[in-house]
């Protein structure tokens, strides 16, 4: 089921097309739009990875976003580092706060890791807020450098590194280590009773998913120059839910489409402005009701499925 | 000294008006509902709406803000939840859609500026050589009355020993002929209720305004951990321990640091008694 050139040779096509769409349109717009997309599917993919594969629900994946995002917003300006070092930076920190909230919650059955996620990110955003001396409050804080001059290049920067990120999530999925994630999900208790170490596994991937996702903040904050509170935002946690869920669950590869498409339909949707958060939340419950398995995996699945009765 | 001791028991006494409604459903119906903090800023905005807009004396406005919220809390229970119930992910996942939802309908109507909600005591009152708002009062005493109210109906009706039996053990409260799903629906609502009665009486003297439900999410969060998932004695208690630690810091410290207690306390009750004081189970 897995492996077939089918499947490789949809995600070279795919990449082929990401990486044709600015060449042939062109424009500095466009180019905007497919690299904010691009960072989304970072984020999407590496929640799906934690939360789709043991199905314990990051309700603050916006923590690590943030984190390393403010992270990369230090180095860069009051450290004067060079914009290249807050990416392992930025990793190094989100790790430190998934390792400060799995540790106690990931052992727990229930839904505290659930809460303390959203909890987490909800504090961050009013911590960042009240010691505005240091985070410069609202504003947040001006003035990154960009790691590529160029607009073109920051973007191929930014699909290599999905591609990379996501290519090694779906080698992990699909090794003995997804097999474990995918067991706990199903029974946990059963994979206690196998001599799995749950708690282990369930945390590793936590770091995993918390490391690359924080990469990706930093990569927005450099896309930005500028990084704000509004990146703690549980809106944010909640847009990336909805393109996994859009993308189909546990796939790892759905959800970079998921959040593709949503951006891009997003931006198609710009004249809504203020009305953006409000279709997002209301594709999100009609997804749970009637699409539960998600619109991209299962339609590439199908695909599959007809493509082999052809050949 | 007697500052701290009533401007703490006025933040507890919202707190445990948020976290017994929210530890309520969760005991009863397993269900964890994100969108408890939306029935708070729907009862304040209630309240407002009907006063300023409608014109309504401040009672009545309060009282069908209440009363709508608490039919609102059911509807979402019956149409939305219901269909979830076999997963504990989904439920979650659309208790927090609909709080976004409600978020952004307030925020379309209203936008994102400050409310005032009229108060129903304007005055000052003097205690003890300290100055306390009426409103604040007026909040720790209809907070105090409804909990107990909330309490003896639990503990001494027919309906409430109904609830009780389904919380203790669901499937045997079924074969007795407990109606399971109307129970939630009465639970939904009185959770509700209580969430919207908080917000109506902390809206004076608290800000309002559409993300004002996630704070109140935190918070009943680190209460119902510190009591034990599922527990109303617990989650009183825990929320009188959380309001005054959170005013003694205030006083002590510095206002700013009063959001770290709730996450340090939810942190360090998972890492050491992860049941809570009062839970039933360990849950691990």
């Amino acid at each position: 089921m897995f492996n077939k050139p089918v499947d490789l040779a949809g995600a070279a096509a795919f990449v082929v097309f990401m990486a044709l769409l600015p060449l042939v349109f062109g424009g500095n717009y466009l180019i905007g739009v497919l690299t904010v997309s691009v960072i989304y599917g970072i984020w999407a993919v590496t929640w799906d990875f934690m939360s789709g594969l043991t199905g314990r629900e990051n309700f603050g994946h916006s923590l690590f976003i943030g984190v390393g995002a403010y992270t990369a917003g230090f180095m860069n300006t009051s450290l004067g580092f060079n914009g290249w070092w807050s990416l392992p930076a930025a990793m190094l920190v989100s790790v430190f706060f998934a390792l400060l909230i799995g540790l106690p919650t990931l052992r727990l059955k229930g839904p505290y890791f659930a809460l303390a996620m959203l909890s987490g990110a909800v504090i961050m955003q009013r911590l960042m807020l009240i010691f505005w001396e240091y985070t410069g409050g609202e504003e947040g804080i001006n003035g990154l450098t960009p790691l590529i001059r160029s607009q073109l290049g920051f973007y191929y920067f930014a699909l290599g590194t999905l591609v990379a990120i996501t290519a090694l999530l779906l080698a992990l999925a699909r090794s003995n280590w997804g097999l474990i994630l995918r067991a706990i999900r199903g029974d946990e208790a059963t994979c206690q009773a196998a001599g799995i170490n749950v708690t282990f596994y369930k945390i590793a991937s936590l770091v995993i998913s918390a490391a690359f996702a924080g990469a990706g903040g930093a990569m927005y904050a450099h896309y930005q120059l500028q990084v704000s509170p509004q990146l703690f935002a549980v809106v944010t946690s909640i847009t990336i839910i909805t393109m996994v869920y859009v993308g189909g669950m546990a796939s790892i590869y759905g959800p970079v489409g998921g959040a593709i498409l949503l951006v891009l339909l997003t931006e198609l949707l710009r004249n809504f402005g203020e009305w953006r958060l409000m279709i997002y939340s209301c594709t999100l419950i009609l997804i749970l009701f009637f699409l539960p398995n998600g619109l991209i995996a299962p339609t590439w699945r199908r695909f599959k499925a007809a493509w082999g009765r052809r050949a | 000294m007697l500052e701290i001791l009533i401007v703490g028991a006025v933040s507890s006494a919202i707190y445990a008006m948020l976290a017994v409604g929210f530890t309520l459903i969760f005991g009863v119906a397993r269900i964890l509902n994100l969108a408890h903090g939306s029935f708070y800023a729907l009862g304040a905005y209630g309240a407002y709406f009907f006063t300023t807009h409608l014109k309504l004396p401040l009672l009545p406005a309060a009282l069908l803000a209440v009363a709508l919220v608490a039919l609102f809390g059911i509807l979402v229970e019956r149409v939305l939840i219901r269909p979830m119930r076999k997963s504990q992910l989904a439920m979650l996942m659309i208790t927090l859609a609909v709080a976004l939802v409600i978020e952004q309908v307030l925020f379309l109507t209203f936008g994102s500026e400050y409310r005032n909600v009229p108060a129903f005591i304007d005055t000052k009152f003097t205690i003890g050589g300290v100055d306390v708002g009426g409103a604040r009062l007026l909040a720790l005493g209809v907070g105090t009355v409804l909990i107990a109210a909330l309490w003896l109906f639990i503990q001494r009706t027919r309906l409430g020993s109904a609830i009780l039996a389904i919380s203790q053990d669901p499937v045997a409260a079924q074969y007795m002929g407990i109606p399971s799903d109307r129970i939630f629906a009465v639970v939904m609502g009185i959770s509700a209720a209580l969430a919207a009665a908080a917000g109506v009486l902390a809206g004076p003297f608290l800000t309002v305004q559409p993300t004002m439900w996630l704070l109140p999410i935190v918070k009943a969060f680190a209460i119902v951990v510190v009591g034990g998932l599922g527990s109303i004695p617990g989650s009183i208690l825990a929320a009188l321990m959380l309001g005054y630690a959170e005013t003694i810091v205030a006083y002590m410290i510095s206002s700013s640091w009063t959001e770290i207690v709730s996450v340090l306390a939810t942190l360090l009750m998972l890492m050491f008694r992860p049941a809570g004081i009062f839970g039933r189970r360990a849950p691990f």
